[in-house]
């Protein structure tokens, strides 16, 4: 029996239809025009105990309404969510006591108080004994060194300290299931590089499920076996992440700035790279910015260093740039049938 | 019960971070008491009583109202209105605890920290400075009960208001209403003793007085009768059990407003 159990799961949020203005604010008062939107539009899943599970998707894709509704925060309009085998928001405070949740927005720690204090705070909410509390935190020490930052107010912690302690404290009562909503928001690459460590290690530690949302890709590289891509509210991909890491892990765009870039100019090196690459060889061209070329290419059939040398070497070029590809662009390549 | 006395202690503490605040409440409020006292001491030159109170009570009742209006401001309307609109309040649907409850607690646990901090500095500066002495009697015994009831009507008065944020996203134009109504019938701004009698026949029956008329009276005039204070003590009563309930159930409409239509 899987952990949780999702089928059929939708939630529809009525939204008024706001007027413009001042007079248009007012009329809105009385107004009783509303329209659906469907924010989670009929989605079915399984996920085991013990996996780490990637839950991806542009911004407005429904993501954040699904961790509400497994969370228990929102109930759903149809279908059925199963966690353990208990429905969430009807045993709320029971199902509580089983799942840990970081919203990486905003943390579950007292801002003002030593970051200590937070955690005996939790050790109380959660009723977690002195022993597996003792036994956690040096767990969490010998993890991240959670020990130097106890004394310090939480306020006073970098963005990347407050994510650790954060993460930590989510499983601090031993949850049987921990949801990460957007954990590496806004954090530089070597703090991102100790989170993703922090994460695989609880997870492998104490075999836990952790349901991830991320907008950044190399998270889910780095972290899950699994992935699942949501947009509009549907799934557009459940599965192995193999399959879709040649999507965004191998792909790579150029964005090149041509000197003397004139309209014809990319039809150009359209035509050149074709000449000398094939145009099967996954090698795209687009214009998403002024002035920038973006060369896109795979880097399982075509060296990166060939398609920039050889583009250097026919035009004078006076700026680089390489870039991954954005969650967009998955999402677009699913769409248009990248996974077959 | 052990988790929401933990959150308790964690507001308490909260008080002591700031310290430095707590230092310039302290005296701030000592200089109010000082002024007072000199003002009202020009006042009483050569008389010994005014409308039949004398200088010690009138000292009495100010500062001991002053104190007391100030620990039963929970601000809990401001504070929950700023976690619903700003979406923290996620944070406290996913533990496994009540919220009203745990938003209850948080206030008890700042509202201990200022009767050590302000209200019993007052106190001690009132006897030893200014050499004020306080009347003893039965009122005094009966005075922790009244704080108490006082203290829940004043959470779920706030409260109620806060819960308006899941509606309305100006809770501040209904907090200060709330405040006007609260200043002006609860015996703060003005005493009850000079509202036409009609009026304040009404007011004494409403839940504004039983936040702060009810526990001065026992402090200010604790030699009345218990005849006296025992129906003081059922309005209080009354209305801390009947606010209860309908917090409750305006709390957990609230709930179900967000579960069906989000944050």
């Amino acid at each position: 029996m899987s952990l949780i159990h999702i089928k059929d799961l939708g939630k529809y949020f009525k939204i008024l239809n706001r007027r413009e203005g001042l007079a248009g604010a007012f009329k809105d008062l009385f107004s009783g025009d509303y329209r659906t939107v469907k924010a989670v539009d009929g989605i079915s899943f399984d996920i085991n105990a013990g996996e780490i599970v990637g839950y991806i998707g542009p911004n407005g894709a429904g993501k954040s309404t699904t961790i509400k509704m497994m969370t228990g925060i929102l109930k759903p309009s149809s279908g059925m969510i199963l966690i353990n085998d208990h429905v969430p928001y009807d045993n709320r405070i029971k199902q509580a006591q089983i799942m840990g949740v970081v919203f990486g927005q905003r943390t579950q720690l007292w801002w003002d108080l030593p970051v200590i204090e937070s955690f005996k705070i939790l050790k109380e909410i959660y009723k977690v004994d002195q022993k597996t509390f003792d036994q956690h935190m040096g767990m969490f020490n010998d993890l991240v060194g959670l020990g130097a930052l106890y004394s310090q107010q939480v306020r006073t912690l970098s963005l990347g300290q407050r994510m650790l302690c954060d993460i930590t404290a989510s499983f601090l009562h031993n949850p049987q299931v921990v949801f990460l909503d957007e954990p590496t928001i806004g954090l530089d690459i070597s703090v991102k590089a100790k989170i993703r460590s922090l994460i695989k290690e609880l997870n492998r530690e104490r075999n836990t499920t952790i349901i991830l949302t991320t907008h950044d890709l190399g998270d889910v590289e780095a972290l899950c076996q699994r992935i699942i891509i949501i947009d509009k509210g549907k799934i557009l991909y459940d599965g192995d992440i193999k399959k879709v890491n040649a999507l965004f892990g191998a792909y790579r765009t150029i964005k090149l700035q041509i000197d003397g870039f004139t309209d014809s100019t990319m039809q150009q090196l359209q035509e050149k790279l074709k000449d000398k690459f094939g145009m099967t060889h996954g090698i795209t061209t687009a214009q998403t910015e002024e002035f920038w070329t973006d060369v896109t290419i795979d880097q399982a059939r075509t060296p990166l260093s060939d398609v920039l040398g050889f583009s250097m070497s026919n035009f004078k070029i006076s700026d680089v740039r390489i870039v991954e590809i954005s969650m967009e662009n998955v999402v677009q390549k699913v769409y248009d049938g990248a996974l077959g | 019960m052990r988790r929401y006395l933990a959150v308790l202690r964690g507001t308490a503490m909260v008080g002591l971070v700031y310290r430095f605040g707590y230092f310039f409440a302290i005296l701030g409020n000592l200089l109010y008491i000082g002024i007072v006292y000199f003002l009202w001491r020009s006042i009483y030159q050569g008389r010994d009583t005014l409308r039949g109170l004398t200088f010690n009570e009138t000292m009495v009742y100010i500062a001991l109202g002053s104190t007391i209006f100030f620990l039963l401001k929970t601000y809990s309307d401001w504070i929950i209105h700023f976690e619903i609109r700003e979406g923290i309040i996620a944070t406290y649907l996913i533990k496994p605890m009540d919220f009203q409850t745990y938003a209850l607690f948080a206030v008890l646990g700042s509202t201990i920290m200022n009767i050590f901090a302000i209200s019993i500095p007052t106190v001690l500066f009132m006897i030893f400075v200014l050499k004020v002495s306080f009347a003893t009697g039965i009122g005094l015994a009966l005075f922790p009960l009244s704080f108490i009831f006082a203290l829940v009507i004043s959470f779920c008065i706030d409260f109620f208001v806060g819960l308006m944020g899941f509606y309305s996203e100006s809770v501040w134009g209904i907090s200060y209403v709330k405040e006007v109504i609260l200043m002006f019938s609860s015996g703060a701004l003005i005493p009850l003793q000079f509202f036409p009698d009609g009026i304040r026949e009404i007011l004494l029956w409403l839940p504004f007085q039983a936040v702060f008329h009810t526990p001065l009276m026992m402090v200010t005039k604790p030699k009345l009768e218990l005849d006296t204070f025992i129906p003081m003590l059922g309005i209080q009563a009354f209305w801390a059990i009947a606010l209860i309930i309908l917090t409750r159930l305006f709390y957990h409409q609230a709930i179900k407003v967000l579960r069906i239509s989000g944050g």
